[in-house]
């Protein structure tokens, strides 16, 4: 007789089997990843460097000198490059954060030396036309100015100001008035003294085989050329001004919600285990935050609590946009549900339904080519490419406690050390 | 190619199997025939209401999360105005608990009027943050009315007000479920590292004794042919004017749609397209243009939107859109250009399944078409389109009594 009261017996992988690839050091100085996996045909190839915005010395040029390189290179014009690529079916991503600039290329493998033999040109010899600067800034400056109609757009980046301070690297944002003001040599000075083979991590992933590394080494492991960096310079303090915030925002129908603080870096001891008891508090869809302001009060479509990784800090950030007339109510539960984390033991069924579903997402972190490429792409961003973490992380995982998730809420999740924003039509502090 | 096999249930229920051993997550993906074009024009946003409601709990499992968690496993939905759609990826071990838990839904919900209460506020906040709270966010419930007169695509699947949802009460939502979530009116499919055995006897024991059920078979009219121009303009507080037209083109089956996305990818997809170079690039007349199918199984629509910039009048932009429509109708594509847009195609379509719920929801897609196998002929039907089959799409669609334009004005 089929009981359907009862679950099916469930197992909890033991062990997880996590690709480790070695660095391959190339000739020109830059170093090579390699993850062969995968059924179909297709690969991605991504170029990081150390070129991310805290290294500008004007706004957006990072991110402008990196968007542009497919814009007209020495040898080959924009609207060149774009057939090229669309015509041999790849895809092109070019962006940069705050700490590094990145290179993507989708293709299927059967093109890879077609689509290499372009993105030599486009990292190594951007020219950046004066044309395509003024077409690339114009719409820059409508998007982001549409950008910031949205209460959430505001809302984080106030979190970061508040939290690093507005002139720290991690603080910083462009406004529109910010595309005014690059130029071809802004662009061009930067690509020269932060873009070069040295530094440079080439990550080969999907289904590769060794003719096709032996392209990407030709093409992009061989001459040395530019100027790029180790990335091993310190950031300055954060200079935090913490507290409540408010920005008004007339006849918006919910308010944006950002509550955060510095947290200790991926590196730090305690966080594999703060990254459990975040879990616990907003990482997931049963989360308490989400149990409780959505599931049982309604307040909102969603709300998360996030540990976001910069190579020099963590930070943890609570975030939703709730009915503007629930806003009250809402950052009163959200403290409500961290006072609970502080002060009462998490239930061991809670713990264990963590435990699982944590050993899952680690499982699907590592599936398929391209979530284990972005998955060692972190590593290598914030870990130092040291395999042991997920060591470390597995282990919290299987053996927290519920007394250490007291201890650390009772350290990192405090309202003292906090920044709360608000975006909405009323102030509700 | 990907291989599968595919049986029914006595009840109705269609299985679909897709195995492949490097995948050690496997893909349980459970597609129903019911979205937003199944709802009463007076009770609209049901559908994706009640995607909501699914996760309310079932009459033997009183959550449906947990047990998911429990089991390392993760599980969304979607709706959309054909269909809603039901996905989990679990450990492999643990694909038992997608059985238990989506057959017991199926089976029967738990109904309570507090989760039928939280769940209209939920749904009610989507509302606001989706299609109220952002720039340009209630286009779509403008535009969908515009071009549809008479078929239910006439509204997005969140609803045409939130009044609708707020005003759902628990009879209605229990008249739905039975009307509509039955096995005679699912398709399942598995993927990943499992055989079609262990999937037939897990389907067997889990779905097999779930009765079917008399569904609610209610025709969709046809939309009948367009024979005006139609336009309506918005005032909004946005920063830059807006435009949108939309062409009604055919319907997902028809052997015109391979021609009409193609159409559609030489005019938008990719930096070198037609759209981009020639209007954003050259003319600099729009920040953003795009050209788009919705890809509805029934007739859909041809997009067009784009982002004015400052020193152009609607008036302008628009003579600048139909003049590359007229263009493309006559010896204006080459060879180059369609081979272009099918290699991107191919492309974008193989990396569309690289992973085990990918390539299980559009097993299931193309079943509820007709026949799953359509999804290893796709790219090859693409191959085979001419020059000729394209200007002839573009000809029959690109008249202004086929039109519907929405002006989205800034107030500033």
């Amino acid at each position: 007789m089929l009981n359907r009261a009862q679950q099916p017996p469930v197992k909890i992988a033991e062990h997880i089997n996590i690709p480790q690839p070695a660095f391959i050091n190339l000739k020109n100085g830059s170093k090579l990843l390699v993850i062969n996996e995968g059924d179909v045909d297709v690969c991605r190839i991504d170029i990081l460097f150390n070129a991310g915005s805290r290294y500008q010395t004007q706004k957006l040029e990072a991110v402008a000198s990196t968007s542009l390189m497919p814009e007209g290179t020495k040898k080959y014009t924009s609207q060149q490059i774009s057939e090229y690529f669309d015509f041999w079916g790849s895809f092109i991503n070019v962006n940069a954060d705050k700490d590094f600039a990145r290179v993507t290329a989708y293709t299927l493998t059967k093109h890879i030396s077609q689509t290499l033999d372009r993105l030599e040109h486009i990292i190594k010899e951007p020219t950046y036309p004066t044309d395509e600067v003024r077409v690339w800034a114009s719409r820059g400056k409508q998007n982001l100015t549409v950008q910031l109609d949205k209460t959430s757009t505001i809302a984080r980046m106030e979190l970061f100001k508040n939290i690093y301070g507005e002139n720290h690297p991690y603080g910083m944002f462009a406004m529109p008035t910010d595309y005014d003001k690059i130029s071809r040599e802004n662009l061009a000075g930067f690509h020269a003294s932060n873009f070069g083979s040295e530094g440079a991590i080439i990550i080969l992933s999907g289904k590769i085989s060794d003719t096709h590394i032996n392209e990407a080494v030709k093409y992009l492991g061989t001459a040395k050329w530019g100027n790029g960096k180790l990335g091993s310079n310190a950031i300055e303090d954060s200079n935090p001004n913490l507290g409540k915030q408010f920005v008004k925002k007339d006849n918006a129908v919910q308010s944006a919600i950002r509550i955060g603080c510095e947290v200790c870096h991926r590196t730090h001891p305690d966080f594999t285990d703060l990254s459990v008891a975040n879990t616990l508090l907003g990482g997931y869809f049963g989360s308490r935050l989400m149990k409780n302001i959505r599931e049982d009060k309604g307040y909102t479509y969603g709300i998360g609590s996030y540990m976001v990784s910069l190579r020099d800090s963590t930070l943890l950030a609570i975030s939703t946009e709730v009915g503007a007339n629930f806003t009250k109510n809402a950052i009163h539960e959200i403290w409500k549900e961290i006072d609970r984390l502080k002060k009462e033991p998490v239930p061991l069924a809670e713990l264990n339904k963590i435990r699982s579903h944590l050993t899952g997402e680690v499982l699907r972190s590592f599936n398929g080519p391209f979530a284990t490429a972005d998955s060692i792409i972190g590593l290598l961003n914030y870990n130092n490419l040291d395999y042991s973490f997920h060591d470390r992380l597995m282990n919290s995982i299987k053996h927290i406690n519920p007394e250490r998730i007291m201890e650390l809420a009772n350290k990192w999740f405090n309202q003292e050390t906090m920044v709360e924003c608000v975006v909405g039509p009323e102030n509700p502090f | 190619m990907i291989s599968f096999e595919r049986f029914t249930l006595d009840n109705g229920l269609k299985v679909i199997v897709h195995t492949d051993k490097s995948m050690p997550i496997v893909a349980f993906n459970i597609l129903y025939n019911v979205g937003a074009k199944h709802e009463d024009p007076n009770r609209t946003g049901f559908a994706h209401l009640f995607e909501h409601l699914m996760f309310g709990g079932s009459v033997n499992a009183p959550n449906y999360d947990e047990p998911v968690e429990q089991a390392g496993g993760e599980n969304n939905a979607f709706t959309s105005n054909d269909i809603t759609n039901y996905y989990l990826t679990l450990p492999k071990e643990n694909i038992e608990t997608a059985f238990w838990l989506e057959s017991d839904r199926m089976l029967s919900l738990a109904f309570s009027q507090k989760s039928l209460d939280v769940q209209k506020n939920v749904v009610i906040e989507e509302f606001n943050q989706r299609y109220l709270n952002q720039p340009y966010g209630d286009v779509w419930l403008h535009l969908r009315p515009l071009a549809y007169k008479v078929h239910p695509y006439q509204w997005p699947t969140i609803g045409k007000t939130p009044e609708h949802i707020a005003s759902a009460t628990l009879t209605e939502v229990k008249n739905f479920f039975y009307s509509h979530y039955a096995p005679n009116n699912a398709i399942l499919c598995v993927a990943g590292d499992i055989s079609a055995n262990e999937v037939i006897t897990m389907a067997n024991k889990w779905f097999g004794p779930i009765p079917s059920r008399e569904l609610e078979l209610k025709s969709i009219e046809k939309e009948p042919k367009q024979n005006e121009f139609r336009s309506l303009e918005l005032t909004r507080n946005v920063p830059y004017n807006s435009i949108y037209k939309a062409y009604h083109m055919c319907s997902k089956n028809h052997s015109d749609f391979a021609a009409t996305d193609l159409l559609s990818d030489i005019l938008s997809n990719g930096k070198s397209s037609r759209l981009f170079q020639n209007l954003v690039k050259q003319k600099n007349i729009f920040s953003n243009i795009d050209a788009f199918i919705t890809g509805d199984n029934d007739e859909g629509l041809f997009i067009i939107t784009g982002r004015l910039n400052d020193d152009y009048s609607f008036e302008k932009a628009e003579a600048a859109i139909e003049q590359e429509l007229e263009i493309i109708k006559t010896n204006s594509i080459t060879e180059y250009e369609l081979e272009k847009v099918k290699n991107k195609f191919e492309s974008s379509f193989t990396f569309g399944l690289t992973s085990a719920n990918e390539i299980a929801l559009n097993l299931c897609q193309y079943d509820l078409l007709g026949d799953a196998h359509m999804l290893n002929s796709v790219v090859s039907t693409y191959r085979q389109v001419a020059i000729a089959d394209i200007e002839k799409v573009a000809k029959a669609i690109f008249t202004r009594n086929n039109c519907s334009t929405l002006y989205y004005k800034s107030e500033k």
